[in-house]
Parts: structure tokens; sequence; C-alpha cells
């Protein structure tokens, strides 16, 4: 598998220069599995980007088949949904899977893409085949030679979701909105176990965490807690919060590899930047 | 008067190094009177930065917050992304004044309240702290806000946009964003697929509302001294997208010299243009008015542009 980072900011994109070298993009991650076939975890502003480097494909002459998986509903994890030039082509096919079910997603995309709001007034305006399906509604959705599985997250927002992937013996987990420690995080930990990857929403430090606690983002400990916890190889942070400076990223980063050091785990950390390419 | 660039982006926000300079946050705008009243025009994800400045302002002043007026646009995303990021609405000292077109199909506050709304954000909207009026504005309203005066006309863009004149101070600042050039399509609240064939003939009854559209507008404009302007098409653009509601800086300079106006600035750059594009675009707007408008001076707004009008300070 390989995985590539497009947006890596929390709650809205942060232009300027200060935050330049990590990206201000909200959340956007493509993963090519060993078959070719394309899946992109979130669709925040760094889905335009993702979008725009497609058309060079078969994407841009309608060829295209791609499963989109929306961790939750909330903005930034759905803002770039349309700006994604592929959408509008007809020809391409899509599965769109995220919220509860099939209805609730119909009804979060259909709220954004409302005349008052999006000139184009409804997904269904969009040329290309869009298929949705509930995050809940199958127990595991093929894709290739790959499993997709989803692992409901309580106590965030409604309908968020935890997801694993699976192709042969490597495994990446994406979790775009950390579950408090009090909600599901046993189930999200173990959705987790002996990955490969995890990409993690991490927000802030816990001391900005406990500043605003309104939010339900995840503070550096509690994504710790779950990437230590679950066995991951590696850890990709992932969601900084916008005020964050690329500074202060960098400062996050070194912290959660002095922590990890001190409780003798052996996870690798890393914190993502638009741009980065890994391999699995 | 002072007018201070927060937004100037259209569609969505672009961060990145190619925007560093003119900036990737969405449409807003601010007015400052001589007097401290202070009016914001669109509530794009710039406006964040602003509440953030309207804060620090009041508590080394050691004052409340007080009012703020907000003139929206129209609502499509990127005119009011900003909002729920807009710090004074959490304040209980605040007081907020909300304006944008009366429609017969939704009230402004139900579409304002649904952004906030689960499962989109954490906070909804009656959980705010400030006080918030909503003031729903006919076509062609006038009113006051404190000292200024506010005079609108309806624009050309899909699901209709306002254009905003704000006076006072002697002086007048007009935003029009977002609208198409007055021609080939009128604008309403249908999707428009594709952009209309060459040989396609505009009904008389669409032409003389366009004509009557645009001469509202020049009116508005009349002897601005400056005006802040949807350009966020090429010549190329446009020619492939007349459908999508956005001008040239051709159209804007038309509409300035026939009003009198003094000073434009090129707003709502689209989210591919980089910063040495804008650059050119704006090398070009200058080169065109030298013939067409020579007493037209013309900028290209960035983030953290300040424009002192008439005898500001």
């Amino acid at each position: 598998m390989e995985i590539t980072f497009w947006g890596v900011r929390g709650s809205i994109p942060s232009p300027g220069p200060g935050t330049v070298r990590y990206g201000g993009n909200t959340p956007c991650v493509s993963v090519t599995l060993a078959g070719g076939e394309p899946i992109m975890f979130d669709c925040g502003t760094g889905a335009r980007n993702f979008g725009n480097a497609l058309m060079s494909t078969p994407f841009g002459k309608g060829q295209g088949q791609m499963t989109v998986v929306l961790s939750h509903a909330q903005w930034d994890h759905i803002q770039g949904f349309p700006f994604f030039r592929p959408f509008y082509i007809p020809g391409n096919r899509f599965t769109v899977v995220g919220a509860r079910s099939a209805a609730e997603l119909q009804t979060v995309l259909e709220g954004q893409m409302a005349a008052q709001y999006f000139p184009v007034q409804t997904y269904r305006n969009m040329a290309s085949a869009i298929e949705l399906v509930g995050a809940l509604d199958k127990d595991r959705i093929a894709i290739g030679t790959a499993t997709l599985r989803a692992c409901p997250i309580l106590g965030g927002p409604p309908g968020a979701a935890g997801y694993r992937l699976q192709d042969g013996k490597k495994a990446i987990a994406y979790v775009g909105h950390g579950s408090p420690l009090s909600g599901t995080h046993a189930e999200i930990q173990e959705l987790c176990r002996d990955v490969d990857l995890l990409i993690h929403e991490c927000s802030f430090t816990p001391e900005d965490s406990s500043r605003y606690p309104t939010r339900q983002l995840s503070s550096l400990d509690q994504t710790l807690e779950t990437a230590i916890g679950s066995g991951a190889k590696k850890l990709a942070l992932v969601h900084y919060d916008q005020d964050y400076t690329d500074g202060e990223v960098d400062a996050l980063v070194a912290r959660a590899r002095a922590a990890v050091t001190d409780r003798g785990s052996k996870l690798e950390v890393m914190g993502a930047a638009e741009g980065l390419i890994l391999k699995v | 008067m002072k007018v201070r660039f927060w937004g100037v982006r259209g569609s969505l926000p672009v961060p990145g190094s190619s925007t560093v300079r003119y900036g990737g946050n969405t449409s807003c705008v601010e007015v400052l009177s001589d007097a401290g009243t202070r009016v914001i025009v669109d509530a794009g994800t710039g406006i964040r930065f602003l509440g953030k400045e309207i804060v620090r302002e009041a508590q080394s002043a050691g004052k409340k917050i007080g009012s703020t007026y907000i003139l929206i646009s129209h609502t499509h995303w990127d005119h009011i992304q900003g909002l729920p990021f807009f710090s004074p609405l959490y304040n209980p000292e605040a007081r907020l004044q909300i304006f944008a077109r009366k429609r017969d199909d939704v009230r402004l506050r139900t579409v304002l309240a649904m952004q906030a709304d689960t499962p989109y954000f954490p906070i909804p909207f009656h959980e705010t702290r400030a006080s918030i009026d909503f003031g729903e504005l006919p076509d062609e309203a006038t009113f006051p806000i404190a000292e200024l005066n506010i005079a609108t006309a309806r624009l050309n863009h899909p699901y209709v946009a306002t254009a905003y004149a704000i006076s006072g101070d002697g002086c007048k600042v007009v935003y029009v964003s977002d609208t198409a050039p007055f021609e080939k399509i009128l604008f309403g609240e249908e999707f428009i697929a594709k952009a209309p064939g060459a040989d396609v003939e505009l009904p008389i009854g669409d032409r003389n509302q366009l004509s009557a559209m645009r001469s509202s507008l020049v009116r508005l404009c009349e002897g601005a001294d400056l005006v802040v302007y949807d350009t966020m098409f090429t010549d190329n653009d446009y020619k492939i997208l007349p459908h999508f509601g956005h001008s040239r800086p051709m159209d804007a300079i038309d509409i300035c010299r026939e009003a009198g106006v003094s000073k434009l600035a090129l707003f709502h750059h689209a989210p591919e243009r980089s910063d040495d594009e804008v650059d050119a675009m704006l090398e070009t707007a200058r080169k065109l008015a030298r013939t067409v408008a020579p007493n037209l001076t013309i900028c290209a707004a960035y983030e953290g542009l300040q424009l002192p009008l008439g005898g500001s300070r």
C-alpha cells in the first residue's frame, strides 16, 4: 500500500506563512492498494489537490473507480467534497462510505450541497456515479484484495467511525476523530491492533486540550494511549490545531517521541505533512 | 474610514506556498469608520483572524466587545464558513447584527444555524453567547448603521447575491462580490449545468432585467472612492465557465469607468491562482485601464491590505 497525505490540518483550513511546511489543508489521505485500487480517507480541502492530480489519470477521462471513506461529517472532513474534480467527470464511479447509514450520509451531503450553500444544489448534479454506503451497513467492505472495516466511535461527533484497511498481511488504520477515553476507546484500540500504520487525529497538547473541552478533540496523551495500547508499529499524527505554526507542530511531534521513549514503547511517531508519501 | 482585507480568496481556502503573499483565506472585508463603527462584509475564513483582533483590541482597551455589523453578500460557503470560528460569537458581551437579502424559501437565521448544527459542527448556534439580530433586506435596500449609510443592489449570481455600498466620513466603498457580467445568462434559483451555446439568444425579458441590474449597480458605485469587485476569472476562464457566475477585471473596469470610481480592488481570487498569476492579472488590468479608464487606480486585494479612504487617520 502507498499512502499520500493531502491535508493534515484540523477544524478549519489555515493558510499563511506559518503553516507552509506541514500544510494548512483539512484532512485528506489517499491510499493505493498493491493491486492499484485507490481509496480516499476524508474529503477536507486537501481533496481538491488530490482530485486535480487525478485528472491526468483515468479519472480525467471518466474511467476511474474509487472508494471514498468519510470518518465523520464535521466540516473539515467533508468541505473538499464539492471541489473534487473527478466527481464531475461522467463515467467515473465512486462508493462513498460514511455515517451510520446511507440515508444519514445522504442527508449530510445534500445539506452541504443545498442551493443556499453551493451552486450545484445536490450531489446528484455531479456527473459521475456516486453510490452511498453507511459505515455500519455492512460488516466488511471488499476493495480489490483488501477489506475495510468500520468501528463506531461513541462520545465524539455523531456518526463518527474509525477504519481498518487490511490487505493480506499488511494493515493500516485511519482514525480521523479520536475516541474519548471514556467512550469507545477500547474498541478503537482493538480495531487498530498491530497495524503497520495508524493515522490518528492529534489536535493539540494536553494543556491546550483542557482549554477547549467543547471541541471534543484528542490531546497528545489520548492519541498515544490508543496508539501504544494497540501495538501499532508506526503512528502518523494528523489534524493539528488551526492555530499551530510549523514550529509548534515540530514541538508536538518531538514531545510525542519523548513520551513514547519514556514509556518504553517501540512505536515510531511521525508528524504527517502535506505531500508526505509512505509505503507499507 | 479605513478598509482592511482579511480574506480575498473565492470558492474555498487555499493554503500553501504559492498563496502566501495574497493569502488563501476566503472572503472577508472590514470597514472601520473614523468614529469606530465596524462593518464586516462577508464571513469567509478570514473572519477568524478579525475575530481574534476584535477580542484583543477590546482586552487591551479594557472595554467590552460591543457591536459588530456583518453584511452577507450571499450564503455560499466561501462567504459564511468562517462564522463558527468568529470568537465574538461566543462572548456574552458581544452584540452582532447580521444582514443579508431576504428570501422566500428560507430564513437567514436557519441558513446560518444549519452550518453549526449536528453533525457538521460541535457547538450549535443556540449555544453561542453573543446577542445576535438578523436583518433580512429587500432588493435595493437603504438603511443606516450608526453614522454610516448602507445601500444595496442585486447581483447576477446563482441563488442571487447582493452588492453593498457603505457611505460615511465623506467617502464611499462598494463591495461587489460575487457576480457574473450582465450578459449571456440571467442567474436565478436554478442549477445551470453547462455554458449556453454561442448561438443561443437570451430572451428579451432576461436582457432587459440584466440591463436594469447593471444600471442599478453603476448607480450604487457612482463616485465611490473604492470598489471591491469579484474578478475571479481571466478572459479564458469566462469563455469556458460563464455559467459559474464570476467576472473578469475588464467587467469591473467597465462598471468603475461608468460610475467614475477612483480605485478598484481586484478580489475573490480563484483558488488555483498563484501569487505570481494574481500579479500578472493585475498588470494586465492596469494596462487595459490605462487606455479605457485612465483615472482609475487598480490594486489586487491581499490579506492584511489596509486602505485609508478620504481624510482618514
